[in-house]
């Protein structure tokens, strides 16, 4: 019945609920994230960016003890999309042929170290502070309660629905439904044909199990966020202006 | 005194399938009322008209004496005094931690933040899950769901607690801690109504036993009796539970005297077997 809700947890989830600074209170983790992501922007990118790329990963891996084989699983998909990205700066093509660009070298040297930058402070975010408290977070910010209320929902339903796909799919694999190539297709087209038939369903046994306690459109529940605290404020800021002093006096 | 009624209500599915033909149940205050039968039988189907969410096509469903509405404001009063928890606890949890989810039902009832917050911490320790509370709800075994789930129902202080197969799911040790909490329930002064195909559940846990079949209650009376009715139960393709059976044996024996109660817990009849054979053979 727990619908193998420890098999379908994905690392990332679960390193947001379980690291070091998980009841840090969301604006004092965001104002760190974007605080050096803008320096990352702002600033040349050497060495402001090589500094925030350094800061925020110690952040993640030290403070927050994030494990490294997480945060490299989470960095490694989009840091080879940047570094084949910016591939195209470093080539040029001049009517005779490809040849290597000097001005496109620098320019992608600097490309590449502000995305990673960039990375690092979203992974950051993204693997010390559960998604439910970034929604919520959104809902303070003024977002509508309606759009936040089915983005939760749908974050929930990812897990169940997930692993009721994990389950047909090991169905078929025992009944031999993967032994061809053609027949993995095949079985492929009937998981997801019933799976959209059981998200109805449980869809439906969800409002029978709300309007149960009393639900009448709203989704309201008592939720104290953790008390800001000054001193971490401070630390923040004082951490971006060292950084930013730094990126500028060493340009 | 009846707190809650079936009166000849009957229900078909869309596709036109009877699911309840003219069932009458009444729901005695303070009970421990078991639904028992056979699975795909229409038991689901009885407690979602008990507490609002279908709506018979003929009869009635009485709350209090009363015949229950349909409004929106009927249904509020009614639920809030007839709590459900659905079979598949996952149905039922949506919010990011155990805590906030068992809020959402006091909240509903107009509370403010210091009583709904009362509610939810009493709630979360009668079902002994107080340490769960900051543990978000897709992070926890099937029986902790199972107890947020039922927190969340009792959160809002029903007069009643529908519970779908309250077992289904569980292992034996989330089963009997379960069992336990619900004891405490009916101790502090909770009717409750589940549904079960279990025999053993049913006669472990209830006090009355309706037996379910056919989209009608062929029986209805005290656990021991019902349980006992080995004609009725097998037209409902169950059987006698074996503690029962075992527990009139013993007390046709003679092992056990006539105003004394039957062991409802295997341990019982164990200490009733070692009680007896302690005092050598008893062929009577």
């Amino acid at each position: 019945m727990a619908r193998g809700s420890a098999m379908t947890m994905s690392p990332v989830d679960r390193v947001a609920h379980l690291n070091r600074w998980r009841h840090r209170p969301l604006p004092e983790k965001s104002l760190l994230t974007f605080g050096m992501l803008g320096l990352a922007i702002s600033l040349p990118p050497f060495p402001a960016a090589v500094l925030v790329g350094a800061a925020m990963t110690m952040a993640a891996l030290v403070g927050a003890r994030v494990p490294v084989r997480v945060w490299l699983g989470c960095a490694l998909a989009p840091a080879g999309f940047m570094l084949t990205g910016a591939m195209a700066l470093v080539v040029q093509f001049d009517g005779h042929g490809f040849s290597l660009s000097p001005a496109g070298l620098a320019a992608a040297g600097g490309l590449i170290a502000r995305s990673l930058a960039g990375l690092a402070c979203l992974l950051f975010l993204a693997l010390t502070t559960p998604a439910t408290d970034l929604m919520a977070g959104l809902r303070r910010l003024g977002v509508p309660a309606e759009i936040v209320e089915i983005a939760l929902l749908m974050y929930r339903f990812i897990f169940l629905i997930a692993g009721e796909a994990m389950a047909m799919d090991a169905a078929q694999a025992a009944r031999l439904g993967h032994a061809t190539h053609w027949r993995r297709l095949r079985s492929l087209g009937l998981l997801l044909a019933s799976l959209l038939p059981r998200a109805f369903d449980r869809a439906r046994r969800l409002e029978t199990g709300l309007a149960a306690r009393g639900w009448e459109g709203e989704m309201r529940v008592l939720r104290d966020p953790p008390a800001l605290s000054y001193p971490v404020l401070a630390l923040v800021v004082a951490a971006e202006l060292l950084t930013a002093a730094a990126g500028i006096w060493l340009s | 005194m009846t707190i809650l009624e079936a009166d000849a209500v009957s229900y078909a599915f869309p596709g036109g399938i009877a699911a309840l033909s003219e069932l009458s149940l009444t729901i005695r205050r303070g009970r421990r009322l078991a639904i028992l039968g056979p699975n795909g039988a229409g038991k689901t189907t009885l407690l979602l008209h008990l507490n609002g969410t279908l709506r018979p096509h003929s009869g009635r469903v009485l709350l209090n004496g009363t015949p229950a509405g349909y409004s929106r404001a009927r249904l509020t009063a009614w639920r809030r005094r007839v709590g459900l928890v659905l079979q598949d606890a996952d149905d039922q949890l949506f919010a990011a931690s155990v805590f906030e989810d068992v809020s959402f039902g006091p909240l509903n009832l107009g509370l403010d933040a210091p009583q709904a917050r009362e509610r939810v911490n009493a709630a979360l320790a009668a079902l002994r899950i107080g340490g769960l509370a900051d543990r978000p709800t897709h992070m926890l075994s099937g029986g902790e769901k199972k107890r947020v789930a039922i927190a969340g129902a009792l959160a809002m202080r029903p007069d009643v607690l529908l519970l779908d197969e309250p077992s289904a799911g569980l292992d034996h040790a989330a089963c009997a801690d379960l069992l336990s909490v619900l004891r405490d329930l009916s101790a502090g002064g909770t009717t409750l109504v589940f549904t079960t195909h279990d025999v053993d559940l049913a006669y472990s846990l209830a006090d009355e036993v309706a037996l379910f079949n056919g989209g009608r209650v062929i029986v209805h009376g005290p656990a021991e009796s019902v349980l006992a009715d080995g004609e009725a139960l097998a037209a409902a393709h169950l059987h006698p539970p074996l503690l029962l059976e075992l527990g009139l044996k013993a007390r046709a024996f003679g092992w056990l005297a006539a105003g004394e109660p039957l062991p409802r817990k295997p341990r019982d009849m164990l200490d009733l077997l070692d009680s007896v054979g302690g005092r050598g053979p008893a062929r009577g």
